[in-house]
């Protein structure tokens, strides 16, 4: 049974999010980020795509001309180019307000891959971020994870990016890409960098740097855990919901994937404690989840489907309990 | 239905290609164009019947409908046609794409081979044939430019005579008006 159904199934509730055509074009519309502010809005970081992600399921028979997953952005323009909304939620996950955020003009972007993407929003000290991967100031996409701080109106619902900082990598910082670093929401500037083993970095926006401050041992995984939501208090552990993926390619050597998601358990001290098995939210092969936060107890989850369409899952503290409990007997 | 009551419903039944079918219908008149692909493939693939020849034509309209897809728009036509070749919209859909372009004699031959099949019942979801005399439309406008004169003005007399919808009775009237012919 998919998350989706489950939840609902248990009192939760879907709610798809939707920004009127003539702003976005219609092409996608993906991988939200949910937050409640110390006001209590309900906070949605929506990405905005320029390209429709072409995927052909089951056998396959009407791939595109490039293959059964094709990013298909405009024959006359290579790039895939991202920006963001940022969007306000009423207790019933109705979208009330939404506004494109006004990125600072810093560079030239110099590779295909434009904007700051799969970015996760928090608010940390007061002040609100979009934290995410940026790949397009390099001639060769490297991908480094940066902070963008925001001026939030909230009277007239405006977003503008007032400063931005790109994080090196801890160490030597040589690695190619960056990216899925989860906040720990209570935790300013700190992320889990990595799921099994766990690392967790500290990345101070003022330098700009990062350290890793744990690397802490855990069973092996069964498939690479990496960073999907935020890491979120949940009684005395935290939790976070992890993804795994699939890339394969078919018998023409054109590539393919599957993703799926678990949630991963964590003491106040970032032992590992356990691993969910894996689930789909709507049993599409291509689904992403960038987001958790808490509601009435609660758990409310941001994904994306197919890289085409958004979603809010308000999940029941009764089904997210399970998953829990389903993490514990976790034995690899 | 809402589309949150739709994708619930979907998701008891995911593969149900009735239920991708209405999601991407509903995505669609939101002009959410990305969202209506993702289920419109789905239905494709789990499909069968009329549900797949109607999708596939949808997710080429969809893309026509974001601009600088042709080669997406174009093998997503050719699909249909390939999946069900009797019916006559995934022809007229290939011919008013050709007009687009201004492919005279790719618009003419291919509302042609569409005119020889007619006698399929309408889609579920409109792709925009809405009968023989769409096909008439592109082949009269077409004929035009490729030397058929005489064969394009008798075309577009006879639409103007015929009961067509509205939007075609004027472009048949605007069409006739340009190469100076009054309409009956």
């Amino acid at each position: 049974m998919n998350l989706v159904q489950r939840a609902v199934s248990n009192g939760g509730k879907l709610a798809p999010l939707v920004i009127p055509n003539g702003l976005t074009s219609g092409t996608g519309l993906m991988n939200p980020s949910i937050f409640i502010d110390d006001e209590g809005d309900i906070l949605v970081n929506l990405r905005h795509v320029n390209y429709t992600l072409y995927h052909a399921e089951n056998n396959q028979l009407f791939p595109s001309r490039w293959g059964p997953l094709s990013y298909l952005h405009p024959e006359k323009d290579q790039r895939l180019v991202t920006e963001n909304y940022l969007c306000r939620l009423d207790k019933n996950l109705e979208m009330v307000s939404y506004t494109k955020v006004e990125m600072l003009n810093l560079h030239e972007p110099i590779w295909e891959f434009v904007g700051l993407e799969d970015a996760r929003i928090v608010q940390w000290d007061g002040d609100y971020y979009l934290i995410g991967v940026r790949r397009d100031t390099t001639t060769n996409g490297q991908g480094r994870m940066e902070y963008s701080k925001i001026e939030l109106n909230k009277s007239e619902w405006g977003a503008k990016e007032v400063s931005r900082v790109r994080i090196p990598a801890p160490g030597e910082d040589n690695s190619y890409c960056e990216k899925n670093w989860v906040p720990i929401n209570d935790k300013p500037y700190h992320f889990v960098k990595w799921t099994m083993p766990t690392e967790l970095v500290q990345a101070d926006p003022s330098t700009p740097s990062s350290k890793q401050i744990a690397l802490k041992h855990t069973p092996p995984a069964p498939i690479d855990q990496r960073g999907s939501s935020h890491v979120i208090k949940w009684g005395s552990m935290y939790i976070s919901i992890t993804h795994e993926v699939d890339l394969f390619k078919n018998y023409l050597q054109q590539k393919d994937g599957i993703y799926r998601h678990r949630v991963c358990v964590w003491d106040e001290q970032f032992n590992f404690v356990g691993l969910s098995k894996p689930f789909s939210f709507l049993d599409g092969r291509i689904e992403f989840c960038v987001g958790a936060s808490v509601l009435e107890g609660d758990l409310l989850i941001s994904f994306g489907f197919q890289d085409n369409a958004a979603f809010i899952l308000r999940t029941p503290k009764a089904v997210v309990e399970d998953l829990i409990m389903e993490a514990l007997a976790y034995e690899n | 239905m809402k589309i949150e009551e739709l994708v619930v419903l979907l998701s008891k039944d995911p593969f149900n290609p009735q239920l991708n079918f209405d999601c991407a219908v509903e995505y669609e008149r939101l002009n959410q164009t990305a969202s209506a692909v993702s289920f419109y493939l789905r239905t494709a693939e789990y499909g069968n019947g009329v549900l797949v020849y109607n999708s596939l034509l949808k997710v080429a309209r969809c893309f026509e409908d974001q601009n600088d897809r042709v080669n997406t728009v174009t093998n997503c036509i050719l699909q249909a046609i390939a999946y069900d070749p009797s019916y006559p919209d995934a022809w007229f859909v290939l011919a008013q794409f050709h007009e687009r372009q201004g492919n005279w004699q790719e618009c003419y031959t291919f509302a042609e081979v569409g005119l020889g099949k007619v006698s399929a019942p309408l889609l579920p979801a409109n792709v925009g044939y809405l009968g023989e005399y769409c096909l008439k439309f592109e082949k009269a406008v077409s004929a035009w430019w490729i030397g058929r004169k005489k064969e394009s003005q008798v075309l577009l007399t006879k639409l103007s005579a015929e009961d067509i919808a509205d939007e075609y009775k004027i472009a048949v009237k605007s069409n006739m008006e340009r190469i100076g012919l009054v309409a009956i």
